[in-house]
């Protein structure tokens, strides 16, 4: 699966980044940055959190 | 015993993610998730947020915002069912309607609904087009007809100085209405304290909020059989009357818990659960419904992200009892109107002025944070994007925490 950003959605909670640490993060400027978009197995359980976890739902998972 | 059939009872956050964390925990049994509203889960915050102000990136006028990925925890899904009982010993379900759903465990998550002006003498009932003389704000639906109302640019009475009270007070206000907000003490401090309440109290002058205080409100309807934009009046306890096209309420909410009185699981009228979310070894509750044990007491937190926490907790402690890890809440909870945008953890109200303070990029922007008595710290970012990982190192180590570089990750 691959993760997917709607960026103007995203309000920089970082509450996807605290679910999935090893696959997002937020810069310096509080921009989100995806480090690893396709993800599988154990990240995929993380992956899911993340994107479930977003407020205004700026994360999705799509076919890879 | 081994779990075969699991129902959960709710299908909000608190439902879904319970749902998607048994789904995670390993559970592979039959999931069944009830559902009063006809929805999928959406996001409640962004109702008073994004949709109601009309913003966000994409252009669609916000009405979008609350619209989450399809579930993927593939549970039969009761959409738009109430449930009307329980019965613990036989392990039973009861739905309106005469339906039942026998479980071998069972997830509480039905949620609260907004509280409402006690209705006076001879108040009408809601008509038939869905016109009632108080709005308030819960649901999708609500949220809709709030945004078509406010479009008509009214004058409108927010009766509640809370969080959500604010919200739609700022919201109308950016739609150009004339707005009085009804609270009884400075908006926002009995939730946040006296300091980011000023700041936002000040920043809603600046925009021309109107703030009325006089004791609790009553609603008094306008003449029966008065049209759609008849309007309505708040009168207070001092005798302060208020009129206005459109009264809107926020003042709390209430646990759905009337499904329950006959269960043995109330006390004192209220959901208790343990660390882990039980109410029995087979019953867990997450969400708006529970009150769980914080370190500041037993209590009920309705916010979002309590609500995902006490779901993830509860989940793992139907499946695995007293291996599970136990709940350690830290709030999280975010504000936005009159231009300002709050983002706070740790516990709050907060006492007094912050102990550390550091400015942003405009005067308006800067991150606080509070020692408080209990040795916790609490931090707010204001018009200030900050991760939340690292809002959290502030307020748990302190300013400290800011200079130390990320954990690098692999």
């Amino acid at each position: 699966m691959r993760i997917e950003l709607d960026r103007p959605r995203c309000e920089g909670h970082g509450l996807c980044e605290e679910a999935a640490p090893r696959l997002m993060h937020l810069d310096d400027d509080g921009e989100l940055l995806i480090d690893v978009p396709e993800v599988d197995g154990a990240d995929l359980d993380a992956a899911k959190a993340a994107v479930r976890v977003c407020p205004v739902a700026a994360l999705r998972l799509a076919a890879a | 015993m081994t779990m075969r059939r699991i129902v959960v009872v709710g299908n909000g956050i608190a439902g879904l993610t319970a749902c998607d964390s048994l789904r995670s925990a390993g559970f592979d049994g039959e999931l069944t998730v009830v559902g009063a509203e006809r929805h999928h889960p959406y996001s409640r915050p962004a109702l008073s947020k994004a949709l109601l102000h009309g913003v966000n990136g994409n252009g669609d006028d916000g009405l979008q915002a609350h619209e989450l990925p399809e579930p993927t925890h593939e549970a039969t899904e009761l959409l738009g069912v109430n449930v009307s009982g329980l019965d613990v010993e036989a392990r039973v379900v009861r739905l309106d309607g005469g339906g039942e759903l026998p479980y071998d465990g069972l997830v509480i998550a039905s949620g609260s609904r907004a509280k409402r002006l006690a209705p006076t003498e001879g108040a009408r009932e809601p008509r038939d087009d869905g016109f009632a003389p108080e709005l308030t704000l819960r649901t999708i639906e609500d949220a809709i007809t709030l945004k078509q109302r406010v479009a008509a640019r009214p004058s409108v009475i927010v009766v509640g100085g809370g969080p959500l009270g604010m919200e739609v007070a700022s919201g109308c206000l950016q739609a150009g209405c004339d707005v009085t907000l009804v609270s009884d003490v400075q908006p926002l401090s009995r939730q946040l304290g006296d300091h980011l309440s000023g700041m936002f109290t000040a920043a809603a002058a600046r925009r021309g909020l109107r703030v009325v205080g006089g004791g609790k409100a009553r609603l008094i309807d306008f003449d029966e059989g008065a049209g759609f934009d008849a309007g309505a009046r708040v009168v207070l306890a001092d005798g302060t009357q208020l009129e206005a096209d459109l009264v809107v309420t926020a003042i709390g909410d209430e646990p759905n818990t009337g499904w329950l009185a006959g269960s043995t699981l109330l006390v004192d009228g209220s959901l208790r659960v343990d660390t882990r979310g039980r109410l029995r070894p087979e019953i867990v509750a997450a969400g708006d419904v529970a009150s769980f044990p914080t370190r500041r007491g037993v209590q009920r937190v309705p916010l979002w992200t309590s609500a995902i926490d006490q779901a993830k907790v509860a989940a793992v402690g139907l499946l695995r009892g007293d291996a599970a890890p136990e709940l350690n809440f830290q709030p999280y909870f975010w504000t936005e109107g009159f231009g300002l945008s709050l983002k706070s953890v740790g516990f709050t109200p907060v006492a007094g002025a912050p102990d550390y303070r550091e400015p942003g990029k405009d005067p308006e922007s800067m991150l606080l944070r509070w020692e408080n008595g209990d040795g916790s710290g609490t931090a707010a970012a204001v018009n200030y994007r900050i991760p939340i990982p690292k809002l959290r190192r502030l307020a748990d180590v302190g300013p400290g925490a800011l200079r130390l570089a990320a954990p690098v990750s692999v």
